[in-house]
């Protein structure tokens, strides 16, 4: 589903060069969950937003579903995103103008859908989060933990077959995060392929397998005996 | 996705009302003050004769000479009696008409009735067909009457109205400062603006003719221009003093329908020039220049300095409007970045955003437009207060006017809009989402 | 202040601080040439006439028929005589062309017969003796005209050769500026005319004339025409009654003519109003685009500087953490405008220059004058500044909790 095979990024500024990736090799199969762990800085979310077609890289391979993405356009990228990619942020990341139902509506809208079609995916992605009786709140009018529930129908609407996850409980207290979490296996129960982007050593564990990075680079935790148990455990993940 | 993007644009604009008013408002007086001064220009450097105006042509001599002190080029704007008769006589052009204006007075039939100022040209028969003037009743008169000095004359529906209530009058006689004269045909409402024939005379906006009559005759009855005479010398006295001076009053129009006839035209006043200086009437070979309508009115200068100026301080006063609804736009949409960034990590592209964007600048630009249109209609109420009457009165509102005042609005705002938007496709999803 | 970090900074808003800029440039280089044309216009407008304008009428009198020119001038004597006799009315006579009524005759003059560049243009109107007292005209020097100085003169018959003239300050002090007009001689065309007298002051009929407005003589002839102008002077607070009485005594005097019904009786007011109409409105339309050019740039200042501030509100809240005070912080704001201001002030002064010597070419504009230019951009920043200090007082009441809070 996704692999990326010695990507390397560079950020470019007059004084310096920064690779926030290097010769980075990840393999997610279809069907995976995935948790991305790693210090602050280490290039996770860069990763992430790679793999989300958000940012272009700087070299390497990355094949999204087979297809090789390097040289695609903006609007076969936006297309990409649009029909095979769900995106829950740390932030959220509604749109404090639109209502929840509004909200929802975007990707379908970019995806020309008929609007009985839209009506009838909203409604169902906001039963599945529990929230059908605020399709006409706006964001400032919820708690962080139904905004974030919002954010998750608004990328299930789409029925995306990846799902990119950062940090998606980074905001929510204990309850709330674990209500956000227990949606997420959910859909990976239904098919979906995950990539969640976390610190959390406990959120990580909820995954089939861990990937660690440092300094850009994915680690082979068995060689790293620094790191604490979870970690561990999410190296053996690894094997499976 | 049309109406998608024009319910957000609203709901945007409705967002900040307190900036989209100014840009409104801005846009509104930019294109209103553009819109205003340009439907006076319009008005004024409008074609007064388009489907002839490069068949219709003025020849000037310079029969005053080097000695005055004058620029090259600078030509007599009006032809000395001499001048224009002996191209009368030469009749190389297709039609050709002498004309200047005369102002008689006018005694209407029956006795209490006060005598009337009448305005009119003295002109050759080919004045009416050369300029396509159109005749309600009868026609112009025969050219035994040029010849013969007849006592013709064509009036005007507006005299013809007056003296004889709009009945078919041709054949009536009517009185011009004692002279009788016998209407042989009566002409529709015709004013072209400017009055290209007759510019050096007054603004070449003002009102209609009463009459025209054969230039010979009123030469025959020694009526004087009502128009300008320059002199470069004091006549000889008397009547044929004057006719026969360095003295210019005449304006004259040849019809020249083929560039081959323009050519032999132009040779044929070298030639002519070429002879005076032969002759020893003039002790210089005087420059000639012929030239069609636009030229001419290029020339005269008939579009006032005024409505040029105050066109093109208007205009820049909209370019500055504009620089100022790029920024409010560009504030505007910047600060939508993180929602542009959320879109496109749904799947927008940049050519959504593109549409996005510019659809709510259009919005902003549309109403912007029909503030501009009232404020334009304002705008023409005022004119008279800017301009001359006879000019303020060309000015005014009809449909094209109105589509022009929208598109204009509409078209600016958009330019206005292209860098904001561009910046706001440029937007990069990844850097607005990074978890803060 | 320090202006080093508010430079980089504004290298961060590039956008908006060019926008600003230019828009301060373009309305500085309109503003300016709008202000100077105002000024011209007023300046022209606001002009003396010399004449006693408050009690002045003109009546424009045609006659109908053929009638030979000896026959004109008995009916013009006719015509005064009723006149000067009506009720309200001080003196009457009777010209060609009255001060800015847009028509009328110029002359050249040499002081010698074989100069081949005339020495002066000039107005010529025709007068009598009752002139100088009808239109209220100061006689600086020398004398009036006698009632035996007047001859008639015909167009077609007669050439005009004056045997003396009096003709404006303006006039003598341009063909003898070191010593005294009255007694010098000057050729009118091509006959020896003597300058009997000097007035104070006379326009010519024409607005704007490169030769001056108000180089005019005055010549000692009855012009014999079927058209003449009778300027009437009326006694205080007698306009109104005899602008009615007049035509009516003339058309019972002689029912043979024609006065027009319109332009045919004005008052001097209504002529002034008339000559000047374009100049007054280009005055108007200028200041309407000066109003609401200033007003949208200043508007524009404002709602860029709130845009700005609101981006900045966590950094501004971290200065204040820091230790900034509400003062520092205005400042900050007003100190970043001034810079821009002077920035879009340099490149307007060009473009105010620029376009003055375009339009200098272009229609006959006179040059801009530097004081207009840096009373344009003193103005222009004190606008920047006055926008700018709401914004920049919200900016300085942000609290220093900002820092702290996310977004």
């Amino acid at each position: 589903m996704l692999k990326m095979n010695h990507l390397s990024k560079v950020y470019r500024t007059e004084v310096v060069e920064t690779y926030a990736l290097r010769d980075f090799n990840i393999d997610v199969k279809e069907g995976e969950f995935v948790a991305v762990t790693g210090p602050s800085g280490s290039g996770k979310t860069t990763f992430l937003t790679i793999a989300g077609l958000l940012e272009t890289f700087s070299g390497g391979e990355y094949h999204l579903d087979g297809i090789e993405v390097s040289q695609l356009n903006d609007n076969a990228r936006s297309k990409i995103r649009n029909e095979k990619i769900g995106f829950i942020f740390q932030a959220f990341n509604l749109i404090p103008d639109l209502n929840v139902y509004d909200n929802i509506e975007v990707p379908l809208r970019y995806r020309g859908m008929k609007g009985a079609e839209r009506k009838q995916r909203i409604m169902d992605s906001l039963e599945r989060v529990g929230l059908s009786s605020r399709a006409k709140h706006y964001p400032a009018e919820l708690s962080g933990g139904q905004q974030q529930r919002v954010a998750i129908a608004r990328a299930l609407a789409g029925s995306p077959r990846l799902l990119l996850a950062d940090e998606p409980t980074g905001n929510l207290d204990t309850q709330m995060a674990r209500g956000v979490l227990e949606l997420i296996e959910d859909i990976h129960r239904d098919g979906a392929t995950i990539v969640m982007v976390t610190h959390d050593p406990e959120l990580a564990a909820r995954a089939q397998r861990n990937v660690h990075i440092i300094d850009g680079q994915v680690v082979d935790l068995s060689e790293e005996p620094r790191f604490h148990a979870h970690a561990g455990e999410a190296a053996q993940g690894q094997t499976l | 996705m049309f109406a998608y993007y024009l319910q957000l644009g609203l709901r945007s604009l409705r967002r900040n009302p307190a900036l989209t008013a100014l840009m409104v408002i801005a846009i509104g007086f930019g294109v209103a003050a553009s819109m205003t001064t340009y439907a006076v220009f319009r008005a004024v450097s409008g074609d007064p004769i388009p489907w002839k105006s490069d068949q219709l042509f003025v020849p000037q001599i310079d029969s005053w000479g080097p000695a005055q002190g004058r620029q090259a080029g600078d030509l007599p704007d009006a032809l000395s009696y001499t001048d224009a008769m002996a191209l009368m006589r030469a009749h190389v052009g297709h039609r050709q008409t002498a004309i200047y204006p005369v102002g008689l007075s006018l005694i209407p039939p029956g006795q209490t009735a006060k005598p009337i100022a009448a305005h009119g040209y003295a002109t050759y028969t080919d004045f009416f067909s050369m300029f396509d003037v159109p005749f309600q009743y009868g026609s112009s008169w025969p050219v035994s009457d040029d010849t013969g000095r007849g006592n013709a004359v064509v009036i005007t529906r507006k005299l013809n109205q007056r003296l004889f209530g709009g009945a078919d009058s041709v054949g009536k006689v009517i009185n011009l400062d004692g002279s009788d004269y016998r209407v042989s045909g009566v002409i529709r409402d015709w004013n072209p603006k400017p009055r290209f024939f007759d510019v050096a005379n007054g603004s070449g906006f003002g009102g209609e003719a009463d009459f025209y009559m054969p230039f010979t005759r009123a030469i025959d009855l020694q009526i004087g221009t009502g128009g300008n005479n320059n002199c470069t010398k004091v006549a000889a006295a008397g009547w044929d003093g004057w006719l026969h001076s360095s003295c210019v009053w005449i304006a004259y129009w040849v019809e020249l329908p083929t560039a081959a006839a323009v050519t032999r035209y132009r040779n044929y006043l070298k030639g002519y020039a070429a002879d005076q200086r032969k002759s020893g009437r003039f002790d210089w070979t005087p420059a000639v220049r012929l030239s069609d309508v636009p030229q001419w009115l290029n020339l005269q200068h008939v579009v006032p300095p005024e409505t040029r100026v105050s066109m093109l301080i208007s205009l820049g006063f909209l370019v500055v409007c504009l620089v100022n609804t790029i920024g409010l736009l560009l504030a505007k949409f910047m600060r939508r970045a993180p929602e542009i960034g959320v879109r496109r990590a749904l799947g927008a592209s940049r050519r959504e955003i593109y549409k996005q964007f510019l659809l709510e600048a259009a919005a902003v630009g549309l109403v912007g437009g029909v503030l501009g249109l009232l404020l334009t209609g304002v705008g023409m109420l005022g004119v008279g207060l800017v301009f001359e009457a006879d000019v303020a009165r060309l000015a005014h509102m009809n449909l094209s006017l109105v589509m022009l005042t929208v598109l204009v609005a509409v078209v600016a705002t958009l330019l206005a809009a292209l860098y904001p938007t561009w910046r706001a496709a440029s937007v990069q999803p990844a850097w607005q989402l990074k978890s803060n | 202040m320090q202006i080093k970090p508010i430079l980089t900074a504004l290298r961060h808003h590039k956008a908006g601080t060019v926008l600003i800029a230019v828009q301060i440039a373009l309305t500085l280089a309109i503003v300016c040439n709008a202000l100077f044309i105002i000024h011209q216009r007023v300046t022209q407008l606001s002009q003396p006439s010399g004449l006693d304008e408050a009690h002045l009428i003109r009546i424009q009198n045609q006659w109908v028929g053929k009638a030979d020119d000896k026959a004109y001038g008995s009916l013009m004597a006719t015509d005064l005589a009723t006149l000067r006799k009506l009720p309200g009315v001080a003196d009457a006579y009777a010209t060609n062309s009255v001060p800015l009524s847009g028509g009328g005759w110029s002359m050249s003059l040499r002081l010698k017969a074989d100069q081949s560049a005339p020495s002066a243009q000039t107005a010529i109107y025709f007068s009598d003796d009752h002139t100088l007292s009808t239109l209220g005209l100061k006689l600086v020097a020398g004398r009036n005209f006698r009632a035996d100085d007047i001859r008639p003169m015909s167009a077609k018959e007669d050439l005009l050769h004056p045997a003396v003239i009096i003709v404006t300050r303006a006039l003598a002090d341009k063909l003898f500026p070191t010593s005294r007009a009255v007694g010098q001689t000057v050729y009118l065309a091509n006959h020896l005319s003597t300058i009997i007298g000097v007035v104070e002051r006379m326009q010519t009929p024409w607005v704007g004339m490169s030769w001056g407005s108000a180089a005019s003589t005055l010549v000692p002839f009855r012009l014999l025409t079927g058209g003449t102008n009778y300027v009437i002077r009326t006694q205080p607070g007698q306009p109104d009654r005899v602008r009615r009485s007049a035509p009516d005594a003339l058309f019972a005097q002689n029912r043979m003519r024609v006065i027009p019904d319109q332009h045919g009786v004005e008052t001097f007011r209504q002529i002034r109003a008339d000559a000047y109409a374009s100049d007054r409105g280009m005055a108007i339309l200028m200041g309407v685009i000066c109003v609401v050019l200033l007003a949208i740039t200043a508007a524009g200042i404002v709602g860029l500087t709130s845009f700005w501030v609101g981006q900045r509100r966590k950094q501004i809240g971290v200065r204040r953490a820091l230790g900034a005070t509400r003062g520092d912080i205005l400042s900050y704001f007003l100190t970043e405008n001034l810079l821009i201001g002077m920035g879009g002030v340099l490149l307007g002064i060009a473009l105010a220059i620029g376009l003055n010597l375009w339009m200098v070419t272009r229609f006959e504009m006179q040059h801009l004058s530097l004081w207009y230019v840096l009373a344009g951009a003193v103005a222009l920043l004190l606008l920047g500044q006055g926008a700018v200090l709401a914004p920049a007082l919200r900016a300085s009441r942000v609290s220093p909790v900002e820092a702290t809070r996310s977004v």
